[in-house]
């Protein structure tokens, strides 16, 4: 399959190798007055679809001051359904108007017969399914003209269908379609956990190059009987485990912007700026490692 | 085997319908039976539709108390799953819904209730328009008023109710005090619009009401007052007009384009007098 150009997005303010925290309405006030010394941020593009009010606004403004990332969480990119053009639309006029550096969307399905979960379903890894993820990144790449990433989901299932590996399904994605890669490390150690599966063999098979960003956040511990399985709450602080394979993925891939993601019990500010701060340290002390 | 269609439908089935038998076949098991696998993405889906719906209303929720609340959202989410990637338009049937559900009962009053907290939500994000100003319409001869239609801005809307519903909506705002309501005390009239940014809520006369909802719908100012005079109750346009227009409600009006001469005016006598063009103006170039 042939790789179309792609043009990367020429952002007034490019992402900094820093890490960055996820943007929440909670803390937009005191983002506004305080202006705090965050690396950047990353909001929920749907959040910002609003026709009009003091929504756009505010993220217009403060993509003014910070580097700017899209991350959407609705377009259910990998559905057999019709690929929503309404939702593009919106994404593609909330991207003209705030500039961002990187736009990303999700390795899942959503909505299947016009009803909408408004979930990050996994997809089963088959050749037929990535030949269809293939199609449909392209066409949102044409659609809204610049390379957009792509994230790992934390998965609770494993379909019998599939015939390779979620990692080898990511990369062959990248490769074909010409994506970024959005590397979750939650993601994969909660997938990981949940399907006991070595979480580092999937960050060595990434592709180097398509890693644009890497994600980082805290989880819960659902338990079954005598089993467990990891819900990928975004609920609290990154757990010991994901910094130890955060530090991996760091030496695999040198280099990456990290954000801080916190949806559930929102804490204050500082609290996010403290757990960036920790892996903007992993960073340096890997730098300074290689140097 | 199982095409990826398929195995969306099927899983799209369990998730909304109940339907867990159709998932065996397709979900591994690895120490955890399927359906309690799928058990996790049912409760994402529900919890996340529980929570939006709560955020978008925050009145119905305490007025019927969570724990039932929770059972309204369930019910709501069979009949009017999401039907888009954006999760903040789950509300827009839910009055409706209510209203199928309580409209005959003595709960009637969450209808309405529901539908001016959806006219909140709606006001919040609306599309951005510059709202006309008085200076504007100075230009417009007397004779053309009667024929004059105007522009909502996108964020206004109006919720009739036979209940107190603003009362009720303002008794159970954090911190409001506690108040009894007496259901009889209605009927009411509301109006939801935003200005600078924040949603109003203001209640007007039923004779402001009629004629501000006719011209809303687009009937001409003459036709507007007609509604709002047949209720038999005093209307007082120009008060009525000067106080829309000071809170930005019109964003544009047309000025008819058929000459005065042959425009079929019925009774004269019952056109309104221009409030503001006292002096005879210039009418603006078509």
């Amino acid at each position: 399959m042939e790789t179309r150009p792609i043009r990367p997005i020429c952002a007034p303010q490019p992402i900094p190798v820093k890490t960055g925290i996820g943007l929440r309405a909670k803390h937009h006030a005191q983002i506004l007055r305080e202006r705090p010394a965050a690396a950047w941020f990353e909001a929920h593009s749907e959040n910002y679809f609003a026709a009009g009010g003091v929504l756009p606004g505010i993220l217009e403004r403060i993509a003014e001051d910070y580097p700017l990332s899209l991350h959407g969480v609705g377009l259910s990119i990998g559905t057999t359904d019709p690929l929503d053009l309404e939702h593009l639309a919106k994404l593609k006029r909330l991207i003209e108007r705030c500039q961002p550096a990187l736009v990303s969307e999700h390795l899942c399905w959503g909505a299947i017969g016009g009803r909408f979960t408004n979930d990050l379903l996994p997809l089963p890894h088959t050749e037929e399914a990535l030949r269809h993820m293939i199609g449909r990144v392209r066409d949102v790449q044409d659609f809204l003209g610049l390379q957009i990433l792509i994230e790992n989901v934390s998965s609770y299932v494993e379909y019998s269908a599939s015939t390779m590996t979620e990692w080898d399904f990511l990369a062959a994605l990248a490769k074909a379609s010409g994506c970024g890669v959005l590397l979750d490390i939650n993601n994969i150690y909660v997938s990981a956990m949940n399907h006991a599966f070595d979480a580092r063999v999937f960050i060595d098979a990434m592709p180097r190059h398509a890693v644009r960003e890497m994600h980082l956040a805290g989880h819960s511990v659902d338990r079954h009987r005598d089993r467990e399985i990891r819900i990928d709450t975004h609920s609290t602080q990154v757990c010991d485990d994901v910094w130890s394979l955060y530090r991996y993925a760091v030496r695999r891939l040198p280099g990456i912007p990290t954000l801080i993601e916190w949806d559930t019990d929102i804490p204050a500010l500082d609290v996010l700026m403290a757990e960036a701060a920790k892996a903007d340290a992993i960073q340096e002390s890997q730098h300074v490692a290689s140097a | 085997m199982l095409h990826l269609r398929e195995l969306q439908q099927r899983f799209g089935a369990a998730l909304f319908d109940g339907d867990d038998a159709v998932t065996t076949d397709i979900i591994g098991d690895r120490g955890i039976a399927p359906r309690e696998r799928l058990a996790v993405y049912r409760n994402n889906l529900r919890e996340g539709f529980r929570k939006t719906l709560a955020l978008e209303f925050p009145v119905i929720e305490r007025l019927v108390g969570e724990a039932y609340f929770r059972r309204l959202a369930l019910d709501f989410l069979s009949a009017h799953p999401s039907r888009c990637g954006d999760l903040h338009h789950i509300g827009a049937p839910f009055a409706d819904f209510l209203e199928c559900r309580f409209g005959a009962s003595e709960y009637a009053y969450l209808c309405d209730v529901a539908r001016l907290e959806w006219a909140r939500e709606q006001a919040l994000v609306a599309a951005d328009a510059t709202p006309l100003v008085v200076t504007q319409l100075r230009s417009i001869a007397q004779d053309d008023y009667a024929a004059l239609c105007f522009s909502p801005h996108p964020s206004c809307s109006l919720v009739h109710s036979r209940f107190p519903i603003v009362r009720i909506w303002e008794s159970n705002q954090p911190g409001a005090p506690e108040q009894l309501i007496d259901l009889a005390s209605g009927p009411v009239c509301a109006l939801i619009h935003r200005r600078r940014g924040a949603v109003e809520l203001e209640t007007l006369d039923a004779a402001s009401f009629a004629w501000l909802r006719a011209l809303l719908g687009g009937a001409t100012l003459g036709a507007a007052v007609d509604v709002a005079l047949s209720g038999g109750s005093e209307f007082d346009l120009s008060a009525a007009l000067a106080r829309m227009i000071s809170r930005g409600i019109f964003v544009a009006f047309t000025v008819p384009l058929i000459p005065r001469t042959l425009r079929r005016t019925g009774n004269t006598h019952e056109r309104p007098p221009s409030p503001y063009a006292t002096a005879c103006g210039t009418r603006p170039a078509a």
